[in-house]
Order: C-alpha cells, then structure tokens, then sequence
C-alpha cells in the first residue's frame, strides 16, 4: 500500500545523499555562506568606498560621477584632518595603556583566587559584555557631572570645595572609553592565566625566584595570548570610537569615527567621507599588519568568544 | 602562590574596577526612579512618574518592539550562517582556508563607522529601500564572527566517530546530522545566538547609518534623546534595554546548561 510513498521516500533521500556527498556542492553549502555573506556585504561595499572616493562632490550633496582627486587634495591640504586621525590613534593607544594593566590585574584575580563568589564575579565581567557601550557610557555623563556622583562625594568628605570639570574633557572620555572597553582585556586575560600550572609558577619560586620574577619571567608570558587579544580589541574600538567622544569628550576632542559621520549624514558629502574612510582604513590595515608581525591575528581574535 | 603585598595590590586594584564598571549600570537604574528633571545625588525620594511618561509615548516602547525584532533576525540568521561555515572550516579542506577565516572574522576588525557608510553607498546602489530586512542583513554581518568562532570551537572537541558510527548503522547524512549531530552543537549555537541578539540589540555607530523614520532601533533613540532633547525618559528606556540584555543571556544561559545536560 505505501510502495509508491516508499520508493519516492528512498529515491528523494538517495539524491540529498548524492547531492550531500558532491564535493562542490558541499563547498557553497558550508563554508560558503559566511565567505559569500562577507564579500556581498563588507567586501563588495567596502569596493565601493574606493569608487565613492574618486567621483566629486555637487551642491546639496549630490554626486558628481567622474573621476576626480579633489577628495583626497582636499585631506593632504588641510592639517585638520591629520590632527584629527593622529589624534584618534593616539588615544587608541592611551586607552590600550589605561586597560592593559587594570584589566590584567582582574583577570589576573579572578582566574588566580579562591574566592567561593567567583561566579558571580565573572558573572559581573560577562554581563558588561552584554549591555550595549551606549549606556555604559551616557551614565558617565551623570557620574561625572558637577552634580553628579562624583563630585558630590569628593565635596562631602571635603576634598574639594569647587565642583571638578570632568565631563565635556578629555579625562571624561577616556574614563568611559577605558572602563567599556575593560571587558575586552579581562576575559581573555582570566581564559589565559586559567591555563596556566599553577606547578610551573611554583616551580619557578622554589629555584628561587622571587614574586616579581616569577611573574614576569613565568605568568605573563604565558598569559601573552590572552593580552594579545586585548590590546587588539581595546586599540581598534578605541581609535574608532564614536559614543565617548560625543557624550563625553570636549569640543576640543574630534575623532575619526564622528567626523566621517558628520561628514556623510549632516553635509551629505559621500565621495570626500567614503575618501576619509579609506584613508582611516588603510591605516588601521597597517596597525593590523604591524599587529600579525608580533602575533597571530586569528588566534587574537578568537579570545573575546568565549 | 603570590606575594601577600602583590595579591593586596591586585585585590586593590580589581576592586575599584568592579566598582567603575557597576556604577554606571546602577546610576542608570537609580536615576530612572529619580523624580526631577535633572537628576542629582543622592536623590531626596523615589518615583515612577518617569516609567509612566515612557508607557505612554508610543515612539519608544516602537522602538524596543523593532529593535527586539531586528535582534531577533539577526540572532537567527547567524545561528543559521554561523553552523553552516563553523561546519565548512572544520569539516572541509580547502585552499586559502587561514586567510578566509580572517574573511568571516573581518567585520571584527572593519571599523563600525566604515561598515555603516560603505554598505548605506552599497544598497543604495542596488537600490534596497532601507528597513528591516536592510538592518537584519547587516546586524548577521556583525554577529557572524561570534556566532561563528562559539561553534567552531565547539566543533573542534567534536567526536566524529559518532557520526561514522550512525551512517555504518545506516543512517542518511540528514538524519546523522539530525539525530546525532545537532544535538550535540545545540548548546554552542545557542550562544552563539544568543551572542548576536545582544550585540545587534545594542550596535549603534553603524545602524546609525540605516535607521529610516519609524525603523529606528533604541540605542540610536536613546542618543537623539541625549543630543537634542532633555528627558528623563531615556534612563527608564536605558533600564528597559539593561533588563533585556542582560535577562536574555541569562535564560539562553539555563537553557544552554539544560541542553548539556541532556545531550551528555
């Protein structure tokens, strides 16, 4: 009674089998869609920034489709825009040295104590992962404020008679890059020093070296994977910055990623933003390629997924 | 193990980070139950007249609906992208295969403000009308590395003779897939999942640049609210989005641990 069913059952599965088993086919299916997910949607946009950036810019943000390089005359005549990019990276890397050893030292701490409310301790560290950088760091604005938490403690206890001035400067921004970003150091640094023998370390002293030198000589090149990944992540958010900047830096205080933005929301001027993208790009490419000198990119990425 | 006045210094200094990070989520969750206009602190009482300002203005509770969806989207679309590449890279050889790994990690490293404007060039190009399945197809993009390196290192600890054995016995490659397969990498493309809702529910440098009229998505709410217009409301909506994000994880969490649980 069910012949027909059966021999259309066995038939369609001996096709998926045979289509499962063709190599080629195997190859779009899986590892296919992510690469074709990728090229569609960043490389192939990313190709067209390089074409924005050579057509010219009309009135009322229109765009003019020839080839032009009035975008980039205009980046290498005006110093502004080096000031701003050098400024960008540079407090990439003052973050990244804010983070290192503050965020070593935690996850330094969590992976090395007894503490029986480490759960919940790690679990505190995960959840800023969790919660969007946006409110993390428009919180500050009422922390920092003249009013705010901080100043009113500090005058309580009579440390201070005048308000401080943190928010809208230079110290305010970098309090909320630096403690948004913390994360990104804590966690792998924690995965890191976890792995590590507590034997090796033990050993280490007992040939008689010292804390200081069993640390540095036993530790922290172990841990280096984890540190790595860290410095790579705190860099690049940091340069690219966007919240921290507007919310709580000064007017003093531009940087790349909110000029770009400017530039290509509120003056409608694509091809000279797509002109500055690239060259930011570019830039951050040779930090990349700098970085995979030292280390390897792959694993380094792979340390915020845990 | 560690020098008494070192572990004190790391203590110390462990400490007074914890308290950076948790004081901005707990002054965001005070100031939203603060009656003035302008917070101050300490506040003098309590109120929840801010949290029915913000029951009753449509915009915002549109916004959490619409960014709950897109995250949603984008949760389920690297679930699907995520497995099927984790799968490919682990399971298959193929040439190049080092650098195109750095590929699908690439968005990692593309600066949000570049994928923002490069893709707004792109689909005006192909001439996509900005909206939800705009932002979606961009928020995969974002999430994919995650969802991809979770269940990629999950795959590596897999045991393929476990598949080997069910196909001997007679199982289709489907149904190994199915029956023996899945289950195992379940818990892994849970989190992986779980990992792409949270960050497409808070991303805003890029979504910024594809937000239209009514499709907007909260964080981009909540930073018009800061830049132009004054209301406390945004501390009641930034509590909202802190339960969310932090109570979706969470459940994902028990539900992962579950998982395991039976499939072990």
């Amino acid at each position: 009674m069910s012949t027909p069913n059966t021999s259309v059952g066995a038939e369609v599965s001996r096709i998926k089998n045979r289509l499962a088993e063709h190599r080629y086919l195997r190859l779009l299916v899986a590892p296919g869609v992510g690469l074709l997910w990728v090229t569609f949607f960043l490389f192939a946009p990313l190709g067209i920034i390089v074409l924005f950036s050579f057509y010219g810019a009309g009135e009322y943000g229109a765009i003019v489709q020839e080839f032009t390089l009035a975008n980039y005359e205009r980046f290498v005549a005006n110093p502004i825009y080096h000031t701003i990019i050098a400024k960008s990276f540079g407090i990439g890397v003052v973050t990244t040295l804010i983070v290192l050893p503050l965020g070593y030292s935690l996850g330094y701490f969590l992976a090395r104590s007894d503490t029986k409310y480490k759960p919940l301790l790690l679990g505190l560290v995960v959840v800023q992962f969790w919660v969007p950088i946006i409110i993390r760091t428009y919180a500050w604005i009422s922390i920092l404020g003249r009013r705010g938490v901080v100043n009113q403690i500090l005058m309580m206890g009579s440390i201070i008679t005048e308000p401080l001035q943190l928010l809208y400067t230079m110290h305010g921004m970098l309090i909320g890059l630096v403690v948004s970003l913390m994360p990104f150091m804590i966690l792998p640094v924690y995965s890191a020093v976890s792995t590590i023998d507590d034997d090796i370390i033990q050993a280490a002293k007992t040939l008689g070296a010292s804390d200081a030198r069993a640390f540095y000589e036993v530790t922290l090149p172990l841990s280096w994977p984890g540190v790595v990944s860290g410095i790579l992540f705190t860099f690049i958010i940091a340069a690219g910055a966007f919240i921290a900047p507007q919310l709580l830096g000064g007017p003093g205080e531009r940087m790349i990623a909110p000029v770009i933005a400017d530039v290509f929301l509120r003056d409608f001027n694509w091809p000279f933003a797509a002109a500055l993208s690239l060259i930011y790009f570019l830039l951050i490419g040779v930090s990349l390629y700098i970085f995979t000198r030292k280390a390897d990119l792959e694993e380094a990425l792979e340390g915020t997924a845990l | 193990m560690k020098g008494r006045w070192n572990w004190r210094a790391v203590k110390g200094l462990s400490a007074f980070v914890y308290l950076a990070m948790m004081l901005p989520l707990l002054v965001v969750v005070l100031n939203s139950f603060h009656p003035d206009r302008i917070p101050t602190f300490p506040p003098k009482s309590l109120s929840i007249r801010w949290y029915e300002a913000f029951l009753a203005d449509q915009m915002l509770i549109d916004a959490l609906v619409f960014s709950t969806k897109i995250a949603a989207l984008a949760a389920i679309g690297c679930g699907i992208v995520g497995t099927l590449t984790a799968l490919g890279f682990v399971r298959y050889d193929f040439p190049l295969k080092k650098g195109l790994v750095i590929a699908v990690l690439s968005p990692m490293l593309v600066p949000p403000v570049i994928i923002g404007l490069a893709s707004t060039m792109f689909f005006g190009e192909v001439g996509l009308s900005r909206g939800t399945l705009w932002i979606a197809t961009m928020h995969v993009l974002i999430g994919l590395p995650y969802a991809f390196l979770v269940i990629r290192s999950r795959l590596y600890l897999f045991d393929e003779t476990l598949e080997e054995a069910a196909m001997t016995l007679g199982a289709s490659r489907l149904r190994t897939f199915r029956e023996i397969t899945f289950p195992i990498i379940a818990p892994s493309i849970l989190t992986g999942m779980v990992l792409a809702f949270v960050i497409s529910f808070g991303e805003f440098t890029a979504t910024q640049f594809w937000v239209v009229g009514s499709k907007t998505t909260v964080p981009v709410v909540i930073y018009t609210m800061l830049e132009t217009l004054i209301t406390p409301k945004v501390n009641v909506l930034a509590t909202f989005v802190l339960v969310v994000t932090i109570a979706i994880p969470a459940i994902g969490m028990l539900i992962q641990r579950q998982l395991t649980a039976t499939s072990e």
